[in-house]
């Protein structure tokens, strides 16, 4: 199964108002996704909170196999790693 | 029902081993990349680890760890009772030296984004594959 990319960046973005989220594919295979998010929403979390947020967010295309694995890098907006 | 059950026994499982690993396949052959990238850090930090193969029961794990630590994918890394978290964040705590302070182990030495290879890749020496220090623990699916 292919992963439609627009539909999980819309999933994250709806999930956390305001995030910027870039969403891509890591293997052409279109299940292996790389996530790259910045929300306001992050502020003061740890990233294991930050990434079941946005796990959270798109639980449905990865319970129905759509994702088969999606690499996440968070961050709140201006903290260092935000713009790697 | 059985879900209590499994539910039951991965509690207990993250009580009982201080470093655990929920992981798709086994240290000796794992099944998913992020997987090995786990047992490839937890090797390189040379620490006891238990690892639990989750393919045999995969669903139910799923719903296990959702309600216990709300994580539903793996890899998890359990230390002391504390879910660090999945490939991602394992790999980054590897490399800020925060893993070897939550395992209470030296940092090792050398660079830690070289760790890539494995040790079946064996390039040169010392490259003997360690020989893990915990059998991989089991969970049954409930017939």
């Amino acid at each position: 199964m292919v992963a439609d990319l627009s539909e999980i960046q819309a999933m994250i973005e709806s999930a956390l108002p305001g995030a910027e989220v870039e969403v891509s594919d890591q293997t052409g295979s279109g299940d292996h996704l790389l996530a790259t998010v910045t929300a306001p929403q992050f502020e003061g979390l740890s990233r294991i909170d930050q990434h079941r947020l946005v796990k959270r967010a798109v639980r449905e295309r990865m319970d129905d196999g759509t994702i088969h694995a999606l690499t996440l890098m968070t961050s709140p907006p201006g903290a260092p790693g935000a713009a790697r | 029902m059985s879900e209590t059950t499994i539910k039951d026994q991965v509690q207990q499982l993250i009580d009982e081993n201080e470093v655990l690993l929920f992981m798709k396949g086994t240290p000796e052959m794992p099944r998913c990349g992020f997987s090995m990238r786990v047992v490839q850090v937890l090797e390189a930090m040379d620490v006891e680890y238990g690892a639990v193969d989750v393919l045999p029961a995969l669903e139910p794990l799923r719903e296990a760890t959702g309600e216990i630590s709300d994580w539903r994918t793996f890899p998890q890394l359990y230390v002391n009772g504390e879910l660090l978290g999945g490939a991602d964040i394992v790999q980054e705590m590897y490399e800020s030296g925060e893993l070897a302070k939550a395992l209470g182990v030296e940092q090792p030495a050398g660079d830690p984004g070289q760790q890539g290879g494995g040790p079946e890749t064996g390039g040169g020496e010392g490259g003997e594959p360690q020989p893990f220090t915990s059998p991989p623990l089991q969970i049954e699916n409930q017939p």
